[in-house]
């Protein structure tokens, strides 16, 4: 008599909990599933602040003395979801690399689903990875999806004696509105390198491109140029591998491939400031 | 509670009166029609029929999600034995959820060919119900400025997109309004996606699901 009730309630109880837990993970994904427009950037809370998570888990694996700093570089993820698939898989066999860079145009359309499914791919990698905005993280309301899912539009961050400067480089974006590059900002962020002997500059269009205010190139250019410590700058946007000196003026220039291009960079920085960039095919 | 709140008030509002029946009879006292008897029955059987094809039945919908609205109010009219609905909405979504607070006007257009009434309750069950939606986006930040960007720079709209839905629905009787027009209270799901999550998926079924690419909306609707 008295098992049966027991019984009874211990399932009925178990029954309740597992429907409240059912009941609260549906409504968890279903709250992303009720989408407000394309452009509405509400995302699960591991989703927000990419920039910050990947940092900290960056600082939380310093580089060990004597090791060499070792990280791919990519760029303009953009719709290429297959390809994004293949590169972790590639990335996750690179022995002795510490991050990946990825020099903007998360997104295609400038929407935050887009942006959580290259993060979808991206956060398979074993290492952390860092963005910095593109033109396309720009279009309609991306810049906003771009800031709650990924962080701020410039910032740096200092790793195995080198300080990382990532600046939104997008001026068409703003229409020219001379602000784009915040050059000021850059300036201050290489006169003090926190400690770290070399710099490296990331942004998604590179200065010698039309997508970058003309009237920052020289301000922009000078201040690399001035900055003995940079090792290169490094840009997406045009998809396609390149490294130069645009301006005859010592400063290097790396370009990334995009996902679509199925290569990636694997960049070695060592000594002084020298690198070796090595191309890979997946 | 919001919604309910809502309903409360649709509810609540005054149905409109029934478009008076037309009357077709001889208007004057001319004893000449009277030699044409038949013609004018005719002409009131027509017109009878007229008047049923005229009666469209008309709703109000409240809506949250599927890419048009955070919350979203329209009317819409059935055709074809309540089988084809056309409704227009207007949604918003406020500034916290998209960095800029967003109106977006939709029309929508959904086909359901099946309506089972369950049992001999008020109830009453339509298990599909496909369609396509476009819908147009005021308030965006960056949609490009004369002269921002040469021609053709970014190729699609960022303000229009139009994309298929998907839905079921059940309805409920309520008593019948006092121009006798039949009141229907009908709660409703709809999945649906646009161009650009197709286009994402179509190029790339390995990595996107289709739940990746969907959205789901939540409805009433008010038939009066």
């Amino acid at each position: 008599m008295y098992q049966p009730t027991s019984m009874f309630s211990f399932f009925s109880s178990s029954f309740l909990r597992n429907a409240l837990i059912g009941a609260l993970a549906t409504g968890l994904s279903a709250c992303e599933l009720v989408e407000f427009s394309p452009n509405d950037h509400r995302a699960r809370a591991d989703q927000k602040d990419l920039t910050a998570k990947n940092l900290a888990r960056l600082t939380a694996a310093p580089l060990p003395p004597g090791d060499t700093l070792r990280f791919v570089f990519s760029g303009d993820s953009q719709r290429f979801y297959d390809d994004a698939q293949d590169l972790v898989r590639s990335v996750n066999q690179q022995p002795g690399i510490q991050f990946m860079l990825v020099s903007g145009d998360i997104s295609d359309f400038g929407l935050g689903r887009e942006m959580r499914w290259i993060d979808n791919e991206l956060r398979k990698l074993k290492v952390p990875y860092l963005t910095v905005i593109g033109n396309h993280d720009h279009v309609a309301n991306g810049r906003e999806a771009y800031q709650e899912i990924f962080g701020p539009l410039n910032y740096s961050f200092v790793y195995a004696d080198t300080k990382f400067v990532l600046i939104d480089t997008n001026s068409r974006e703003y229409n020219f509105n001379g602000r784009v590059p915040d050059v000021p900002w850059l300036r201050g962020q290489l006169a003090d390198l926190n400690g770290a002997s070399r710099s490296v500059v990331i942004s998604h269009v590179p200065p010698h491109d039309g997508d970058f205010d003309p009237t920052l190139r020289d301000a922009y250019a000078g201040t690399l140029r001035e900055t003995p410590s940079l090792v290169f700058e490094m840009n997406g946007h045009r998809h396609d591998y390149g490294v130069g000196q645009p301006f005859n003026d010592g400063v290097t220039y790396v370009n990334s491939y995009a996902f679509e291009k199925r290569k990636y960079l694997v960049v070695t920085v060592f000594g002084d400031k020298q690198f070796r960039l090595k191309q890979v095919s997946f | 509670m919001a919604p309910t709140l809502l309903l409360a008030a649709l509810l609540a509002a005054p149905a409109t009166p029934a478009t008076p029946l037309v009357s077709n009879g001889p208007t004057g006292s001319d004893s000449v029609t009277v030699s044409v008897a038949v013609p004018p029955v005719l002409g009131l059987a027509k017109s009878a029929r007229r008047q049923r094809i005229g009666y469209l039945p008309r709703h109000v919908v409240l809506q949250t999600g599927g890419g048009v609205g955070m919350l979203s109010v329209g009317g819409g009219l059935s055709f074809a034995h309540r089988r084809l609905d056309l409704d227009a909405l207007v949604g918003y979504v406020p500034a916290r959820h998209a960095g800029t607070a967003l109106t977006i006007a939709s029309v929508k257009v959904k086909y359901a060919p099946w309506e089972l009434p369950l049992g001999s309750s008020r109830l009453a069950f339509t298990p599909l119900a496909v369609g396509v939606y476009g819908s147009y986006t005021f308030g965006l930040r960056n949609t490009g400025e004369e002269g921002q960007y040469p021609d053709d720079y970014y190729w699609w709209s960022r303000t229009t997109r139009v994309g298929p839905v998907l839905g079921s629905s059940l309805s409920y009787a309520l008593p019948d309004a006092p121009s006798g027009r039949a009141r229907r209270l009908t709660g409703y799901y709809e999945l649906a996606t646009n161009d650009l999550y197709a286009i994402s998926y179509y190029l790339n079924r390995r990595a996107l699901s289709l739940p990746d690419i969907t959205t789901l909306a939540l409805g009433l609707k008010l038939e009066f």
